[in-house]
């Protein structure tokens, strides 16, 4: 029996090695295709990397934005500027409240708002969290957080990308990269924004569907809001808009209504704002230019008038 | 619980630890702590069907001792009556209620008659068919004097409910498992080794074949109105992997966990693609279920004695009633009827024999005639396979006539080519693995046996570093939870 425990801890530590560095080997000269489970872009979609690289020299702001893509392609920087709100958006693709939690405790000191506008989305609370785990862990340096963030994801693809990631950099493999401001058709905006070319949508139905909380999404959007409160900084929940098929697809939306109503001031920006889904929005999901104008008008007069 | 989830990663190191270091001093201990940990086991799925095989054990255990003391051939029988009224009922209840009050319903109104009667929203209760012909076996068993009644209660609690095959088999029989609980157990490191093994070889099975497989199948199977002929085949093909991979590998784990206990189970696959005709096949692919049907159903009704009329008969029911047992839709009886009629010419020309021995015995290559035979079962096996997946007959029809189309010659096209790719490269790995392994229990029993330990240490290592490198994010459920 002795001889059985000892020789399965030893495998256990020897496969473990080996795993990480095979793992390491495989990730450098495979092409992805053939590591279907590690995931580890750096500057990839989005712009997470110039985002990220931003804020930690952009010193205190008045108002900071978190949320999904529906964020950094919704809160235009520039207009806040315009009206005198200095600003950062911290939004990055299918953000959910675990990597939300994590940016907030590398950067929320740092960035030390008056306000912060969290943009909350049905499918941020459905999610896995995978997507925006591994924008992250390419994107920014990583500690604790990430490891934490990891386990309650647990998920193989963040794992993987994970232990390759923290590898690369260990071994300082990472070389500073140099986005460039303008990918296809965005353009990163200084504080987090990205503008997209303009374009315009063309609605179709969208198949309906019910909106689920996951438990660990739940706790720690719950945890955030606490800490916005023990630090005392004001929290407004913003539903962005959306394209009428896209928001009319969630069978419990007012039910989503009601549980955000629970946390903090909260504004569905659906219900509030006339859009148009051609002329406001560029796909399913993200207003284009003249909508985001429109959107941030009527926030900053939100805003303004408490 | 799922064999292939973190829970079960946990449960199994405290279970065992358990098992051997704090009551391996008493058997009774160790036999209670197994059902403690089984009914945890199935339990994590829902505790509410815990009373199902409570209620089953209890019935089968005084049936067991009733018919041990009874020797009137009529009262045994009759006893012998309620346990199969009780177990099957069940059964039929759960699985077989909302499929019969339909086609009763859709019968009626054949004939112009149109009633009404509700179906049930009934859950499934995992495992069930598993359990319950277990259990059956014992009562038959004891009805047979094959074996004598356990008055051990524990010890027949332990032997229905064992976590490791409780919920996907392989369906032991009471005169193989039953035993094993009366005697003191003792930790053997070479099968406890062994044991590890068949676990990793169950996992790269499930997760790495079954389940990509999986992705690939499910898309073409649900889509396939819109696919070529081509990628019909494929999607057929994907899914003969995936449940082969998705079963065997359950079996294999359960084969393996057992043996960390100190348990042998029944071998259940017996590298069923590498067979010659379809006689072959069912000698070699879930052999649990197969040798039960043999023993308990088809022998009683004549088996291949009489005449060629009673022969045919036989076969058909054996088949169509273990395609029912597989799933309460026609598909099953349909697929378990074409399984008859590829094995009627067999056993028509007493040819059903024939191959018993595994294919190229000792030889690296098989010959010419021998791959050939192998390809003809093969295909036959997943045109079957068509019906066992599909929804419904009508679209199992559909699939059908989409293969035997002029598309049938164009070159599949995949959303995801290189997912695809590289799929059909972990499968080819695989079947060469199984192939060099063939002579063995599980494929890689013996696969460095020889080799020096840090080489077969990173062949271990390799199988795991695959997992994680293929595995698909999301975790999937075993197929054969829903039969």
């Amino acid at each position: 029996m002795k001889r059985f425990i000892l020789n399965t801890v030893l495998f256990l530590l020897f496969a473990s090695i080996f795993y990480i560095v095979v793992l390491n080997l495989w990730g450098y000269y495979l092409p992805q295709s053939l590591k279907p489970n590690i995931n580890y872009r750096i500057g990839s979609y989005g712009h997470m990397y110039s985002r990220l690289s931003e804020v930690k020299n952009y010193g205190e702001v008045d108002i900071l934005f978190l949320g999904s893509s529906h964020t950094y392609r919704g809160f235009d920087t520039r207009i806040f500027a315009e009206k005198g709100y200095k600003t950062f958006n911290l939004g990055s693709s299918s953000q959910t409240p675990i990597q939300t939690k994590v940016l907030l405790h590398r950067y929320l000191d740092r960035l030390n708002p008056k306000l912060v506008i969290f943009e909350v989305y049905p499918e941020a609370f459905s999610l896995d969290g995978v997507e925006a785990s591994l924008d992250i862990i390419a994107n920014d340096k990583n500690d604790f957080q990430s490891i934490k963030m990891a386990f309650i994801i647990n998920n193989v693809k963040t794992y993987n990308t994970l232990i390759y990631g923290l590898t690369r950099e260990l071994l300082g493999l990472n070389s500073p990269l140099i986005e460039d401001t303008i990918k296809r058709a965005d353009k990163y905006v200084s504080g987090g924004f990205v503008e997209r070319e303009m374009g315009f949508y063309q609605p179709e139905k969208i198949e309906e569907k019910e909106i689920v909380f996951q438990d660990y999404q739940l706790k720690a959007f719950s945890e955030i809001v606490e800490k916005f409160e023990e630090k005392g900084i004001e929290l407004i929940l913003v539903y962005a808009p959306i394209p009428r098929p896209t928001y009319e697809r969630y069978t419990n939306a007012k039910y989503f209504d009601s549980v955000m109503q629970g946390y903090a001031t909260y504004y569905n920006f659906n219900e509030m704002i006339s859009l148009n889904d051609s002329l406001h929005f560029y796909d399913s999901h993200h207003l284009n230019q003249n909508g985001v104008e429109i959107f941030n008008e009527k926030i900053i007069e939100l805003i303004e008038s408490r | 619980m799922l064999f292939n989830s973190i829970d079960f990663a946990i449960f199994l190191p405290i279970v065992f630890i358990l098992y051997w270091f704090v009551i391996n001093k008493n058997l009774k201990l160790q036999n209670a702590m197994l059902v403690v940990a089984s009914y945890v086991f199935y339990g994590w799925w829902d505790w509410r069907f815990l009373s199902l095989i409570t209620f089953s054990i209890v019935v089968d255990y005084f049936m067991g001792l009733l018919l041990g003391k009874e020797e009137n051939k009529k009262k045994r029988k009759l006893l012998l009556w309620v346990s199969i009224f009780v177990n099957l009922g069940f059964l039929g209840f759960f699985k077989y209620y909302n499929f019969f009050v339909d086609n009763f319903v859709a019968a009626f109104s054949f004939f112009g008659q149109d009633i009404k009667a509700n179906t049930l929203n009934i859950i499934l209760p995992v495992g069930i068919s598993f359990y319950t012909f277990q259990t059956l076996s014992y009562t038959i068993d004891v009805y047979r004097r094959k074996i004598e009644p356990t008055k051990d209660f524990i010890a027949f609690a332990a032997f229905v409910s064992f976590f490791p095959q409780l919920v996907a088999g392989p369906i032991e029989r009471a005169t193989n498992l039953l035993p094993q609980f009366y005697k003191k157990r003792f930790f053997n490191y070479s099968k406890a080794v062994d044991g590890m093994r068949q676990i990793l070889w169950g996992l790269f099975k499930k997760i790495i074949i079954a389940d990509n497989c999986a992705e690939f199948a499910n898309q073409i199977f649900n889509n396939s109105a819109n696919m070529s002929g081509s990628m019909l085949v494929l999607g057929a093909v994907f899914f003969a992997f995936q449940i082969y991979g998705d079963f065997s590998g359950y079996s294999d784990i359960a084969i393996g966990t057992a043996r960390l206990f100190g348990f042998n189970l029944m071998q259940n696959f017996n590298f069923p693609y590498f067979s010659r005709d379809i006689a072959e096949f069912w000698r070699r692919w879930h052999i649990s279920l197969s040798t039960w049907f043999r023993d308990y159903l088809y022998i009683p009704l004549g088996g291949s004695r009489g005449g060629t009329l009673m022969k045919v008969r036989n076969t058909f029911i054996i088949f169509i009633v273990s395609g029912f047992w597989h799933g309460a839709n026609w598909t099953f009886i349909i697929w378990g009827a074409l399984n008859a009629i590829y094995f009627l010419p067999l056993l028509l020309t007493k040819t059903n024999r024939t191959n018993l021995e595994i294919v190229a015995k000792g030889k690296i290559f098989p010959s010419l005639k021998e791959t050939l035979f192998m390809l003809i079962t093969f295909g036959l096996t997943v045109f079957a396979w068509i019906f066992f997946r599909a929804e419904n007959i009508e679209h199992a029809i559909s699939y059908i006539s989409g293969i035997f189309s002029s598309s049938f010659f164009t070159i599949p096209k995949f959303e995801e080519t290189a997912r695809a790719i590289t799929t059909m490269i972990l499968v080819v790995i695989f079947i060469l693995i199984e192939w060099s392994g063939r002579e063995g229990q599980y494929a890689i029993e013996h696969i460095g046996e020889k080799w020096y330990r840090p080489l077969r240490w990173i062949f271990y290592a390799t199988i795991i570093f695959l997992i994680g490198m293929f595995m698909p994010t999301s975790e999937s459920p075993f197929i054969y939870f829903q039969f």
